[in-house]
């Protein structure tokens, strides 16, 4: 009461309840100060990239506000080849798209510049963007860090120094739970090699089963390594070349042995004596099959059997470097000849084994017997300029039918920059809302993206 | 083109309108100095009629559709824009159409079409509002008597009550006062201060009412509008004042309601440093008008504001192009607070108040951010805002930043950065 001004005090002394409130409050609105004492934050150090031209950036917020959103990696990664930056105001959106995808988090962190750290370590939801800092061989985050933190230390160690890692795996083993035992596990596959192979034996006797699968994974991936052979003699026990037949006797059971090299009870689909066949081929390297098998008649299984052993073999040694891959390649070429006749279940997969200069021929090779948007659905974009002319020329050639619309619209991700301008871009399209006219301004909107990014 | 663009009311619309801006979606159009028309086949039998008269623009067309304009119209409008429509002889359905629209009289502005029925009308309005001020007052007295004490348990149903009382006492401006005095309770442990404020606020309007002969012509025009008293535009236009200037874009905030989406625009002019409100409301899911150049861009016009003693809403007339404008000088924060103080003397129960912050910086601060000036003095950004673009933008570097202050903190709009502005 003492403290209000005298104004207010004389009102209340009148009974003017209200009066005396009022005058208080409007007071007591224009009486405030400004905060005191609030911390700033340091400025965050370092260059701005060069900023592309207000048509490009015009385009990056009609992607954000939801137009043609899927185009937004290319943009980044075409900003990011010319060395453009993006504006600040836009960071925000873009790292939360990144949040939930990972592919593009490289390329925002590379747009943000030195406001990439500055803004994770404001907000927790970002800390992605701090992936680049976290490159230096920090062990704090190995020892103290959280599983994000540990998980991309041991990756990026793993990749600089492949014992290393090992040995700071091996240390922390005992103690890890399994599901990390697991996931740390995978990341071996990273410089892979027979130093690793005592320790990934030991593993086939895990107590987790997830464990033992991931060892046995990484063996089978292990060029030379004792489960190879395993599996090798096992294979060669039950296949037999006899007078121009592939002769195959099933396996009967499951051995512990078996399972210890982490073949399964059973395959969906097959019956359990094909199943277990099945994942001998898968695992047996392509060095100790022949390639001539694949042209041979079989005897005591289906074809397909076979075929989808050898298709999982060869895209497991596809990933591999060489001579692996060079013979996964070959054996590529060779499945997907077969199965223009038969159809395979991953031609996707194999198809990108083959070096991209020949997807072309391929593809229309193969157009009788597979879903063609199937088939290049998998493939890595941009694709080679000439299957990108091929499916365009195809696609331009279509009537409107409702078939095409899926091909349509994997081809207008796909089709490499170079071929932006083909000719379907300038034919008239006729109806108001079919995948015509959408592939023509997918088409056309990423033809202008790089031009106003060149 | 972009300017069609801009007028779609929605981005699906924007596309649609887009696909039909090709001459092969028309047949029969045309364009005579007032209006655009064609046809466009639909999924109807009949094609649809769109005529477009430029002048307002204004939009008719046979379509079903609820958007306004719908596609048809802005596809008609991108093939004219695009200098695809030829000149022509307008068909009947337009000619009587854009025919009756220009004969539809255009009073001048501050006529009254009949003086009389518009005084009787005045005076029955008072009288109404007088009595809500008395039932008001009576009120507030009993809430005074009993105390605040339990009033939250009686509170929505009394408050809704009242609101919808000042409503029929054409009181809607005081109706609004009631309802957000009514959001208080409850509401944190200091409700019933909060609550006591915004009676005593109420209680102001209903003393000043009870004085409006003595009050000074500008402040009684203030107490009828927080009241809720309109003045039409023309009245505005005709009659008040009238500032030329080059108004700068301070920002925008739309507001949108279930029922009414609200904007308000904050000018401030680049001579003589008035600032300015223009008010825009749409029914909901309609356009508002379009802005008349982005916030950081200079409109050149008058603006004449509505009367009161703190002249602040006005209506503007543009008299060249926007123009772009530089990074506007800003103010400290206390300086900043001294002019919202200044505008409460002229008029006690001002809520908003536009500023200009010159190289402030932002900070957390309790749970949420603040903006720090180069005296080491800070203004709180409203709780809700959202930081992020305004801290990518600083990267810990000084920015002006215009905003809009209420007493719960500043709401940033616009900020400018190498005297690029940026909405925020």
């Amino acid at each position: 009461m003492g403290a209000l001004p005298e104004e207010v005090r004389e009102r209340l002394g009148e009974g003017g309840l209200l009066d005396a409130a009022a005058l208080a409050t409007v007071y007591r609105r224009a009486g405030r100060r400004p905060l005191r004492g609030v911390e700033v934050l340091g400025v965050a150090g370092g260059e701005d990239r060069p900023l592309p031209g207000a048509a490009a950036v015009r385009r990056l917020a009609a992607m954000l506000g939801g137009f043609q959103t899927t185009a937004l990696g290319e943009w980044l990664r075409a900003a990011e080849t010319r060395g453009w930056g993006v504006p600040p105001e836009y960071l925000p959106e873009l790292a939360d798209h990144a949040r939930h995808r990972a592919e593009y988090r490289p390329l925002v962190i590379a747009a943000a510049g030195r406001r990439a750290s500055w803004l994770a370590d404001l907000n927790p939801e970002w800390r992605f963007l701090h992936a680049v800092v976290a490159e230096g061989n920090n062990t704090e985050l190995w020892t103290h860090g959280d599983g994000v933190q540990r998980r991309s230390w041991l990756r990026d160690r793993r990749r600089a120094e492949p014992a290393d890692a090992l040995e700071a795996l091996r240390e922390v083993w005992p103690t890890e739970s399994a599901a990390t035992r697991a996931d740390f596990l995978t990341l071996l596959v990273d410089g892979l090699s027979l130093d690793d192979e005592d320790f990934l034996e030991a593993a086939l006797d895990d107590r987790s089963r997830e464990v033992r699968r991931a060892a046995a994974r990484l063996l089978t991936q292990l060029p030379g390594s004792r489960l190879q052979q395993r599996m090798t003699e096992r294979l060669h026990t039950h296949l037999l070349v006899t007078q121009g037949v592939l002769a195959i006797d099933l396996p009967r059971t499951l051995t512990p042995a078996m399972e210890r090299d982490g073949i399964e009870a059973r395959v969906e689909g097959l019956g359990q004596r094909a199943g277990l066949l099945r994942q001998l081929i898968a695992a047996t390297p392509l060095a100790e099959m022949d390639l001539e098998w694949l042209r041979l008649p079989a005897e005591g299984v289906a074809v397909g059997v076979l075929q989808s052993g050898w298709t999982e073999a060869v895209i497991r040694e596809g990933s591999q470097s060489a001579p692996s891959r060079e013979q996964a390649t070959a054996w590529a070429r060779e499945l997907l000849r077969s199965s223009a006749n038969t159809g395979t279940r991953s031609p996707a997969e194999l198809l990108r084994l083959l070096p991209p200069d020949e997807w072309a021929a391929a593809v229309a090779a193969l157009r009788k017997t597979v879903d063609i948007t199937e088939l290049v659905g998998g493939l890595p974009v941009p694709w080679p300029e000439t299957l990108a002319t091929d499916l365009l020329d195809q696609l331009a050639k279509a009537g409107t039918g409702r078939d095409w619309a899926r091909l349509a619209s994997v081809t207008a991700r796909a089709v490499p920059p170079e071929v932006l301008d083909h000719p379907i871009t300038r034919e008239s399209t006729g109806e108001e809302d079919t995948w015509r006219r959408r592939l023509v301004e997918t088409l056309t909107f990423r033809r202008e993206m790089y031009e106003e990014l060149s | 083109m972009e300017q069609v663009l801009g007028l779609a009311p929605d981005a699906a619309s924007a596309k649609a309108g887009q696909g039909l801006g090709k001459a092969g979606k028309w047949a029969g159009v045309g364009a005579s100095g007032r209006a655009v028309w064609g046809l466009c086949q639909g999924s109807g039998k009949a094609p649809y009629q769109t005529a477009v008269d430029v002048s307002g623009p204004a939009y008719k067309c046979s379509c079903p559709s609820r958007k306004f304009p719908c596609k048809h119209a802005l596809g008609l409008l991108l093939l004219w824009a695009g200098g695809e429509v030829a000149a022509g002889e307008e068909p009947e359905w337009v000619a009587s159409w854009v025919g009756k629209r220009a004969e539809r009289p255009e009073r001048k502005p501050g006529e009254v079409a009949d003086p009389i029925a518009a005084q009787e009308r005045a005076a029955r309005r008072a009288d109404r509002v007088s009595a809500g001020m008395a039932e008001l007052a009576s009120w507030l007295d009993d809430q005074m008597r009993q105390g605040l004490g339990g009033f939250d348990q009686r509170a929505y149903t009394e408050l809704s009550r009242l609101a919808a009382r000042m409503v029929d006492a054409q009181a809607p401006g005081v109706a609004n006062a009631v309802r957000r005095a009514a959001a208080v309770v409850g509401r944190g442990h200091g409700w019933p201060g909060e609550l006591l404020e915004e009676l005593s606020l109420i209680h102001l309007i209903v003393a000043a009412h009870a004085r409006l002969d003595e009050l000074p012509p500008a402040l009684a025009d203030t107490v009828q509008a927080r009241i809720g008293r309109t003045v039409e535009t023309a009245r505005v236009l005709a009659e008040g004042e009238q500032v030329a200037d080059d108004w700068l874009i301070l920002g925008r905030v739309i507001e949108p309601d279930d029922r009414l989406t609200t904007r308000r625009v904050w000018l401030r002019g680049a001579t003589t440093g008035r600032v300015a409100l223009l008010l825009s409301f749409a029914a909901a899911g309609r356009p508002l008008d379009p802005l008349p150049a982005r916030p950081g861009e200079y409109v050149p016009g008058t603006l004449s504001f509505y009367p009161g003693a703190l002249p602040l809403r006005a209506v503007l007339t543009q008299s060249a192009p926007r123009l772009p404008a530089p990074t506007p000088i800003g103010s400290t924060a206390r300086q900043a607070l001294a002019s919202y103080v200044e505008s409460l003397a002229a008029d006690p129960w001002n809520e908003r108040w536009p500023l200009v912050l010159q190289d402030v910086r932002p900070a957390p601060h309790a749970n949420g951010w603040a903006l720090v000036d180069p005296t080491g003095e800070a203004l709180e950004l409203l709780p809700a805002t959202n930081p992020w673009k305004l801290l990518s933008l600083s990267a810990g570097a000084p920015l002006t930043v215009a905003g809009e202050w209420n007493r719960a903190g500043l709401r940033p709009l616009t900020c400018w950065l190498n005297n690029r502005p940026v909405i925020l």
